[in-house]
């Protein structure tokens, strides 16, 4: 089934000139430290924490509603440090989700209701079911899907995943439509 | 396993299926086409080989053979006997006599191992901890190791014996059949005691010792009673593990929480798929298993015409509705699409509604990576479409109506047809150095769910 549209009021939206559309109701912390590349989409009640470190994300990404995006931290005997978080192309994350990984990959679904732990690091093309709960510092590899708490490997992905991803994300941005305007 | 694969998308991808030539029902993201034999396949169909193990948790890959020799398990990273998650190792000091003075003590790092998500350590199953932080973890040996070794060494040269025979006998069949057998006055059973000494050399004199038969096991004829603490004793079930926990470990299952060891962490592989037909490789992936990137991929979903359902419709019984469909083009040429419904065949395991299909050629507009950034007005032109029958068009993609009528009372919509389409065959022109690529016509039956009929 092709993807269905979905209207937004353009007033709650801002759209940047490189095409992201990011909610006026999402919690940008320290924005000057959030870099978001191009055509992502950052919905309603969002946050992400750019005060704690730097937060980059790729092109094509959708964070969906309510969803948490938080750099990981790791204590050290002095105190703790804070890492940047890199978040790839094409990434799906899901409504109410936490993403407190290290490093997510491009062409990565995050399902809905999952918890990623901190310092994971999902690699390319990996998918997380809904309602997952990644324990701290797990390791995703390509072509895995992780489901369960704590998130085990449950299956695995077709080859073309990363075609699968980019279609969904990019046709997720065009049926992503502001509705008053008449556009 | 249907919500896994509809994860990997997002939208639903069993909605449309492709009828593979195994005869199972798979999405196109699920299917392979040969290029040389130009059928469909799917993962059950194909030969699969294994490329690389690797740990799915340090991503470090080794040969299959060293991965045999580990019992595909990974030696350096271990698994929470609890909970299943790996685990991290966690450094401590700890205060050891110095070894210039004995009466001082210095701290010393130790290691232990702490699960991130049950808090089991390794501290727990009364480990020592370790002076090195990359493992120095002693396996416990399994007590059954040496009967084991045993029966392996007894059945492998029982093994190598009838390999032995067979290969002897192949050899004087072939020779009985030479034209002398009973020129001499033979009988064939004298014969083979004739032909015996000349092959001796070959191999009955490794196979002439028989392997000594392993010791039997006597079997349990009776027990110990039980011991009366176990009926007066209150049962401490959090020191107990469950069965799932000695599974885990089947050398040893552990009966009390405190015997529980960390597991090795089981490998993972890479593999390629290959065409059982024409041994030609469907799927063959980079060695580095970091990579996803292919050397070879055949997934039908880049070769054929893929129809997607465009948006969800109300059906009611015998009631006609118009039903759009897409089709998108992944080749590089413009593609004919030819839609031919089945006729005669009414099983209503697949086919529960009428579907009026097109009646002409729908011609798809080749796959072009830049025409994202074209503003889609050109395309209209080129193609003198029937309004009526191609909704829409935009790049490679075009809509079609099509009428379904269900003739069911309830439950699903479905529908099933052909779908006849161009394939240019580029594996067959590079052989034949042509410069256009063959033209061929390839024929699958598609599966569709539309959804229920409305109440």
């Amino acid at each position: 089934m092709e993807l269905q549209d979905i209207y937004y009021s353009s007033a709650e939206y801002i759209e940047t000139a490189s095409g992201n559309k990011v909610s006026r109701q999402s919690v940008l912390c320290g924005s000057q430290n959030i870099v978001i590349n191009g055509k992502s989409i950052v919905m309603t009640d969002c946050v992400i924490r750019g005060d704690l470190a730097n937060v980059r994300i790729g092109r094509f990404c959708v964070v969906s509603k309510r969803a948490v995006i938080r750099p990981a931290f790791k204590k050290f005997s002095k105190g703790v440090a804070f890492f940047p978080l890199h978040i790839g192309d094409h990434v799906f994350i899901g409504e109410d989700s936490i993403v407190n990984a290290a490093q997510v990959g491009s062409f990565v679904h995050i399902g809905k209701n999952c918890v990623i732990g901190r310092r994971s690091v999902l690699k390319d093309c990996c998918a997380i079911a809904d309602n997952t709960v990644l324990p701290p510092e797990t390791v995703v590899p390509p072509f895995t899907i992780f489901s369960g708490s704590p998130g085990k490997v449950n299956g695995e992905l077709p080859e073309c995943t990363q075609d699968l991803m980019t279609d969904v994300t990019s046709s997720f941005y065009q049926h992503f439509r502001p509705h008053g305007k008449g556009k | 396993m249907t919500s896994l694969t509809k994860m990997a998308t997002f939208m639903d991808v069993n909605l449309v299926r492709y009828l593979c030539t195994c005869g199972k029902r798979l999405p196109p993201c699920r299917l392979y086409l040969c290029r040389h034999c130009l059928k469909l396949r799917c993962a059950d169909c194909v030969q699969h080989e294994v490329d690389s193990p690797y740990c799915p948790n340090c991503l470090e890959n080794m040969p299959a053979s060293e991965a045999k020799l580990k019992k595909n398990r990974c030696s350096n990273c271990f698994d929470c006997p609890i909970c299943g998650h790996t685990l991290m190792t966690r450094a401590t000091s700890q205060m050891v006599p110095s070894s210039e003075d004995p009466s001082k003590s210095t701290p010393k790092k130790m290691y232990y191992m702490a699960c991130s998500f049950c808090r089991w350590t390794t501290r727990d199953g009364g480990l020592a901890d370790q002076s090195t932080s990359n493992g120095g973890w002693k396996d416990e040996e399994n007590p059954e190791a040496k009967r084991i070794n045993t029966l392996l060494e007894s059945y492998r040269s029982i093994a190598q014996r009838e390999k032995a025979e067979k290969e002897r006998k192949k050899y004087v069949k072939r020779r009985s059949h030479a034209g002398f057998q009973d020129r001499y006055g033979l009988t064939s059973v004298a014969m083979k005691w004739k032909i015996q000494p000349a092959m001796s050399n070959l191999s009955v004199k490794e196979t002439e010792k028989v392997p000594p038969a392993p010791e039997l096991v006597s079997p349990v004829e009776d027990f110990d009673p039980l011991p009366s603490e176990i009926f007066s004793d209150i049962v401490q079930l959090d020191k107990v593990t469950y069965l799932s926990h000695r599974l885990n470990a089947p050398e040893f299952q552990p009966p009390a929480t405190k015997d529980l060891r960390p597991v090795h962490k089981h490998l993972l592989v890479r593999r390629s798929l290959r065409c059982r037909e024409c041994d030609h490789n469907l799927s063959k992936p980079d060695f580095n298993p970091l990579s996803i990137k292919f050397k070879i991929q055949l997934i039908a979903l880049n070769h054929i015409p893929e129809i997607r359902i465009m948006a969800p419709a109300t059906f009611s019984v015998n009631k006609e509705t118009v039903v759009t469909f897409t089709l998108s083009n992944p080749s590089v040429y413009s593609t004919v699409v030819k839609l031919l419904p089945i006729e005669g065949d009414t099983d209503l395991d697949y086919m529960t509604a009428k579907v009026d299909l097109p009646k002409s050629d729908l011609v798809l507009a080749l796959h072009d990576d830049t025409a994202v950034y074209d503003d889609g007005t050109k395309a209209q032109q080129e193609f003198k479409d029937d309004p009526r029958v191609v909704v829409f068009r935009r790049a490679n993609k075009l809509g079609f109506a099509a009428k379904v009528t269900p003739f069911c009372k309830e439950g699903e919509v479905k529908v099933s047809f052909m779908m006849k389409h161009e394939f240019r065959n580029t594996a067959a022109a590079i052989q034949s150095e042509d410069k256009e690529p063959k033209l061929e016509w390839l024929e699958h039956r598609i599966f569709i769910n539309l959804g229920r009929i409305q109440l």
